[in-house]
Order: structure tokens, then sequence, then C-alpha cells
């Protein structure tokens, strides 16, 4: 203080001594408030925070939507012309009667439709292996560090009943894993938005949005795997049957396995439980709990 | 052979009754440690008291159960409150240990889950033993049904327990796939 007087003083030669008194306090109190704010900066920085989504996930998760988009516009089209020629197909009773020449022509159309489908699926996968692979790998990384070497069990479970007590956050979040009901480009970008506005959101739901996404990634990353194998395949199958004019059982099972992956199944929603009746305010607090 | 026959039976009698009288002394000294035969809890709990003081302490997971037996038989909030204290005296009196004491009462009226104890990091330790950590959070869940649910008749705890069990599972799983895939 006594430093800080002699380096003021030459400035504050032209004032009385209240005046002077007046001034230092004021300087004084400046100081600690910036001692103050300093103080809670540092300890905010001290806090604890979970980096679950760098700023590569939530452009990640962007590009998958947008890949997944395409693939949905390219296929959609596809996909109707499969449907009406399948329905025409049944329409003529074609089934039964595949020796005749019309519904054989029929059938091949049909076949090369589903050709063209699985040439669509075999372009498009790939970008779409790249992104859902650079997403799951980041939040990998995230999740391994933060979650797995940076936590006990106990820290991770108290991470997590800090989501509970957030009700507001739980109830916007989505349903846990096994969604279907929903476009696949829509998931990833209610993804992107969840990880996008997460700022405003507490760690905890972090945590289970992430774990939530990178299992989601994980499967879709065999999924892809396994399709690209399985394209190869029915291509040459198909390219087979062209020349029979057949239509397969599996050619059927797999526009509907397609479908069911891009555009999802409304019958397949998830029944969620209402909450049980009861309030935590008379809920009691033994000296033993942890 | 005959002086034999003919000696003096009395030290033998004297032995036998000796035998007998330190059995019957036995018997009537060694605690009963019968299970509570009321049905009233806070009843039971001073029997279970009175048997836990004289002896019977080595009793005190089946005196525990029976207690939460004869708890759901009137569930109500309060109930809560009279096992901690219960633990509580358990505590005081030397029976439990501190640790010991808390387990008894979080295992059964607490949210959180005792089987996530653990001194070391996920990766190193949780995920190993995975599938382990899991069946013991089943059992719990299982028991916080007992003690939230049908002892205290709190259905909102027990349902944030379960969410937290679901939360605990999808976390962990994700956790550890993360783990083994950094090896």
């Amino acid at each position: 203080m006594r430093v800080q007087v002699a380096f003021i003083d030459p400035a504050l030669a032209c004032l009385n001594n209240n005046e002077k008194a007046g001034v230092m306090r004021t300087i004084l109190h400046l100081c600690t408030l910036g001692i103050v704010i300093l103080a809670a900066q540092g300890a905010a920085a001290n806090t604890p925070t979970i980096r679950l989504f760098p700023t590569t996930v939530v452009e990640d998760l962007r590009q998958t939507s947008n890949v997944a988009r395409d693939m949905e516009t390219g296929l959609q089209e596809v996909i109707g012309r499969l449907d009406q020629q399948h329905d025409l197909y049944q329409e003529t009773k074609c089934s039964g009667a595949e020796d005749d020449p019309g519904c054989q022509r029929l059938a091949k159309q049909i076949g090369a439709t589903y050709l063209e489908m699985l040439t669509i699926m075999a372009e498009r996968l790939p970008d779409m292996e790249h992104t859902v692979n650079n997403t799951r790998k980041s939040l990998e990384k995230g999740l391994r560090n933060e979650l797995g070497k940076k936590m006990t069990p106990w820290k991770l479970q108290e991470t997590l009943i800090g989501a509970n007590s957030t009700r507001a956050i739980s109830q916007s979040a989505p349903a846990l894993r096994g969604r279907s009901g929903m476009r696949l480009s829509e998931r990833f970008q209610q993804y992107y938005q969840l990880v996008a506005t997460s700022g405003a959101k507490g760690d905890q739901s972090l945590a289970v949005l992430a774990s939530d996404i990178y299992l989601d990634m994980e499967e879709t990353s065999v999924l892809i795997q396994r399709t690209r194998q399985e394209i190869a395949r029915a291509t040459l199958m198909e390219q087979l049957n062209q020349s029979f004019g057949i239509i397969t059982p599996e050619m059927i099972e797999v526009v509907g396995g397609v479908k069911s992956i891009l555009f999802g199944d409304d019958d397949g929603q998830p029944l969620v439980a209402g909450p049980p009746p009861g309030s935590i305010d008379q809920a009691y607090r033994s000296p033993l709990e942890n | 052979m005959n002086s034999r026959n003919t000696g003096n039976p009395l030290p033998g009698i004297a032995a036998i009754i000796c035998t007998a009288l330190a059995l019957t002394a036995c018997a009537s000294t060694a605690p009963t440690c019968i299970s509570p035969l009321t049905k009233n809890l806070d009843s039971a709990l001073a029997s279970v008291q009175a048997s836990l003081v004289n002896g019977c302490q080595a009793h005190f997971d089946r005196y525990y159960d029976n207690l939460l037996t004869i708890a759901e038989g009137d569930p109500k909030p309060e109930n809560k409150r009279e096992f901690s204290e219960f633990l509580v005296w358990a505590n005081a009196n030397g029976l439990l240990s501190n640790r010991q004491a808390e387990n008894y009462y979080n295992r059964y009226f607490n949210v959180k889950f005792m089987a996530m104890k653990g001194d070391y990091n996920n990766c190193s330790n949780t995920c190993p033993n995975k599938q382990q950590v899991f069946l013991n959070l089943e059992r719990e869940l299982s028991d916080k049904e007992r003690g939230l649910m049908k002892v205290s008749r709190d259905a909102d705890g027990y349902y944030r327990a379960d969410k937290l069990f679901q939360q605990i599972e999808l976390v962990l799983t994700a956790t550890c796939t993360a783990c083994s895939a950094g090896r």
C-alpha cells in the first residue's frame, strides 16, 4: 500500500488530504474488486468441466446429417418407384403367373430399379461411413479421457445425479437408445442441434448424450460395413436374376429394411412410462446418506 | 472280576450329574436370537435392539431383513427415519462401523448406488469388471425397490434410482467401449 501511495502521490498533488484519501479509497476498492473478479474467474476456470463435444464433433455431426440427407434424397425417388412397381405386380396378379411374358417384363423392371437402389447406396455409403467414423472417433476419445480415465465410478454417478436434478434438461433430452420412427438425417440433425446448443446444458446431460450418440455411431458404423459387403453380393445376385426376371423375397426384405433405416418406422415408437405419483418435498434425508 | 463289578459307582454318577448340570447351565445363558414376533415396527425395533445388545449381533443381517419385512406391512415415508435412527444407534453401540451403517441405509433408501463405490478410474477398474458391476447394480436396484417403494412409499425416489440405473448402464457401456478401443 505504501508503494502504491508513493507511486500515485505525484498525480494527486493538486488535491487536498481528504480528497486524496477518498481517491485512494476508491482505488483500493477497485483493486479489491479486481482481485475478487480474478479469483472468481480462476475458480470458474478450475471448476472441472467435461469436454465431450469439441467443435470437430459438432462439425462432424452436421456433415453426417447432410450426407444422410443426400442419401435419402437420392433413394427416396427410387424406393417410391419400387413401391409402385411392386404394387402393380401384385395388382396384376403376377404372383403365381411368373411365366407370363408381361409379368416377366414387370419383374425385370423391378429388378432393374432394385439394382439402381443398390448402386446409389454403394455410391453414397463410403461418404456416410467416413463422417460417421470421424464422429465416432472424436466421441470415443472424449469419453475415454473424460469419463473413463478422469473419473471414478462414484464421480461418474455424481455427475449423472446432477443430470437427474435438472429436470428441465432431462425432459428436453431425446429418448435414449433404440429410437426409430425418425429419418436418419433428422436423427443426426437432432444430435447436431442438441450438441450445438449444449453450452446452456450441464455436463451431466452431455455425458448421457455423448454416450448415446457414440453407441449409435458404433452400431451405424458396423451396419454400414455390413451393408457395403451385402450390396456387392446382392448386386451380383440381382444381375443373375435379371436374366430370369424373378422377384426374390430377399429383394422385398432389403427394400423394407432400407426404408425403415432411412425413413423410420412409425410403429416402432417406444412407450415412455409416466411419472409416478409422489413428491420429493416430503423426502427424509438421513445423516447416513452419501 | 468281582472286585470290578462291586466297585463304588458314586464317582461315575457324580460325573454324569456334573455334565448334565454344565449343559443345562450353558443352555440357559445362550441368547435365543429369535426374530421379532410383532408386526409393529417400533416394537420390532425395540425387540431387535434388545437382542442385539444381548449377544445376537452376528444375526444383524437377518434382523435387518426381518425389520424390512415388518415395515413393508405398513409402508410410509417415516420408515426411512426409523431405519436411519436404528442404524445410527447400531453404529453408536459398536455393532456396525460407520461405513457398514452407511451401506445398510443407502443400499435400500438412497437413490445413489453403493455398487458404484470405487477409488480407481473407470477404464482401469470398472470396465474390466463391467458385467459384475451391472449385476451388482441390478441387485441393488431391487433392494432400492424394497426400501424406497415397498417400505417408504417413495415411488418418486425409486423411479429416479431406476432412471439413474439406466443412465449408468448406458454411459458405462459407451465409456467401456471407448476405453477398450483405445488399448
